[in-house]
């Protein structure tokens, strides 16, 4: 945005300031730092102060008393050489890939049936849909527990039903991803829904009419129109599910506390538990390679969209 | 359909489209049971007698409705002073987020400043911090400054957080500059702009980051959990937390059933008040989650 004086205009104008075209155009250069004042100093107190700490942290070891010792990148080549750091990584990785390509997908068909103006009920569907969206995560990571319990869950006693055997889902390392992705897909998808839906209704529908008189099936139109005008949303999407995958904590906190044999423990997890055992050097550094990973995942995916335009 | 006439619909060609019809329907159908059914079975077996929630979890005998887990759960935890404690949070939390994020919004969105772009970066990079990165900082910073148990602790650190600023950018940068132009050659000052013509114009927006702020901060659980050591100053998350805690700790066998009764009933009384909020303001809502997201 360039600036430009309006001397001619304001001095016409009749509500303007009377100190002058000049006072104006300062009191414009002023006006954003005033605006992000406020932000800027939560932002700085709370958000760059821990940060720059969390770096320096991350060079030492330190556990919570006494002075920190320096010790360059030993943090960094502890944690690169522990298979248990790649363990965690491995493990958000299976849960990305439980979660983000099901939630795309069954989001989308989703958004696409509430899209369609001839679908009968569809506020009713939206609003069925959100619910699980503002349950709160612990109260409803707290049902998880009950509800997938081995012997007194109403899971397996809906399988039995079927005549189908009981399941350890919170108790064999098997089970126990999918299940807290059924949690994590559960408890958002709702939210790509909506996401999705937005990125519907900026479509042009003369572009489907057209589609239909040459004879385009609903699943080529969704393949050949919906998906690639849309891939900005739904990239968008998989980018904010990815840093919410990697960055899990809460769910394998509460459900499964990272375990059976450490199958749940995910990178934000993992990195939790160095805190909670004051080994705060390491946990720093492995803070900072979490970031890194995800900044790089960020930019792929980022990439991955510019490479289509 | 079943008002109109035979010749409309001939002229609808209903036959063509009435299997995908019910296909969608279908598809909507599972998918929705699939999402209310824990909700559902959540509140209903509140009301079970604590056996019967682990002996016939799918079933529900009518006459055996009891308040029992209720009454057990109000004896045994603190619910009231987290209720207390998480409106306390909410009031003032979302108070400082929904002044001053859609301002710093529109300054990044509508402005040239030095070093904005820079600002706007480091914004972004934080996006992709785990919250638990900061924990250990912040909680030094916490004891430095006295804040351990306080509500300033719970309130301040994140009220204005990297995407509430994403967001709104995110808004007011549909506003088209015509209009902020328009403003200034009428001789309105530079945050009149923003007062009476900008925040009119995106208001859905800003309903949109109300909705992400009460979830935020009545589902936040990470940083209360660590910021708040005393009961008395616990929000109602991790109040509900150190239920779960029995469960899988070392209450398994006997007062298994009877934790599970009492976790279930402040479970639904944690999840009450915001179906209750959303199912009053769904249009508001919805259309404010729509406002704010990527457009295609």
């Amino acid at each position: 945005m360039t600036v430009t004086t309006t001397t001619p205009v304001s001095r016409t104008a009749p509500h303007a300031s009377q100190r002058g075209p000049r006072w104006s155009l300062v009191r414009r250069k002023a006006a954003p730092y005033v605006f992000i004042l406020p932000f800027l100093a939560i932002f700085a107190a709370f958000t760059i102060y821990p940060l720059v700490f969390t770096f320096r942290l991350s060079f030492t070891s330190w556990h919570g008393e006494g002075a920190a010792r320096w010790i360059g990148w030993d943090n960094y080549t502890y944690l690169l050489s522990n298979p248990d750091f790649w363990a965690s990584l491995a493990t958000s990785g299976i849960l990305w890939l439980l979660i983000v390509p099901v939630q795309v997908g069954v989001g989308l068909i989703a958004a696409v049936l509430l899209n369609s103006a001839k679908l009968k009920a569809r506020g009713f569907y939206r609003t069925a849909f959100i619910v699980p969206f503002v349950t709160p995560l612990v109260a409803i990571a707290q049902v998880w527990i009950v509800v997938f319990d081995q012997n007194y869950g109403a899971v397996n006693s809906f399988l039995h039903l079927f005549g189908l055997p009981d399941i350890g889902w919170l108790t064999t390392t098997t089970w126990s991803k999918p299940t807290l992705a059924l949690l994590f897909l559960w408890k958002t998808t709702g939210f790509a829904i909506i996401i999705l839906l937005s990125g519907l209704q900026s479509i042009d529908t003369s572009l489907y009419e057209a589609a239909s008189l040459d004879g385009a099936s609903r699943i080529r139109q969704l393949w050949s129109i919906t998906v690639p005008l849309i891939r900005r949303t739904i990239m968008f999407l998989v980018v904010l599910q990815t840093l919410a995958v990697f960055q899990m904590f809460a769910e394998p906190y509460v459900v499964t506390k990272g375990g059976p044999y450490g199958s749940t423990t995910t990178a934000g997890l993992y990195l939790y538990n160095h805190i909670s055992v004051a080994d705060l050097g390491t946990g720093a550094a492995n803070s900072f390679l979490l970031v890194v990973i995800l900044m790089t995942l960020s930019l792929f995916f980022v990439r991955l969209l510019r490479a289509r335009d | 359909m079943s008002s109109l006439t035979a010749s409309q619909t001939r002229l609808d060609r209903r036959p063509r489209r009435s299997r995908p019809a019910i296909a969608s329907h279908l598809f909507l159908l599972l998918l929705m049971a699939a999402f209310l059914a824990p909700v559902v079975w959540t509140l209903v077996s509140a009301f079970k007698p604590a056996n019967d929630i682990i002996s016939n979890p799918l079933g529900f005998n009518p006459s055996a409705f009891t308040f029992e887990n209720y009454r057990q759960m109000f004896a045994d935890v603190p619910i009231g002073s987290g209720f207390l404690n998480t409106a306390v949070v909410l009031v003032f939390k979302g108070t400082i987020t929904l002044l001053f994020a859609p301002l710093a919004g529109y300054a990044f969105a509508k402005y040239d400043f030095r070093f904005k772009s820079l600002l706007f970066g480091t914004v972004m990079v934080t996006l992709t911090l785990p919250i638990i990165v900061l924990i250990i900082p912040m909680l030094l910073e916490m004891k430095e400054l006295g804040w351990i148990n306080t509500y300033q602790a719970l309130i301040l650190p994140g009220s204005i957080d990297a995407f509430a600023i994403f967001w709104m950018r995110q808004v007011i940068s549909s506003v088209p500059d015509e209009l902020l132009d328009a403003a200034r050659v009428d001789g309105c000052g530079e945050f009149g702009i923003y007062w009476r013509v900008v925040l009119p114009v995106i208001r859905p927006g800003i309903a949109g980051l109300a909705v992400l702020t009460v979830m935020n901060v009545y589902n936040d659980f990470v940083w209360p959990v660590v910021a708040t050591t005393a009961t008395n100053r616990q929000t109602l998350q991790v109040v509900l937390s150190t239920l779960a805690q029995n469960i899988t700790g070392n209450k398994i066998g006997a007062d298994y059933a009877h934790v599970t009764g009492e976790l279930l009933a402040a479970s639904s009384i944690a999840l009450v008040p915001l179906l209750i909020i959303f199912i009053v303001l769904q249009k508001h809502f919805i259309s404010g989650l729509l406002a704010g997201s990527v457009k295609g």
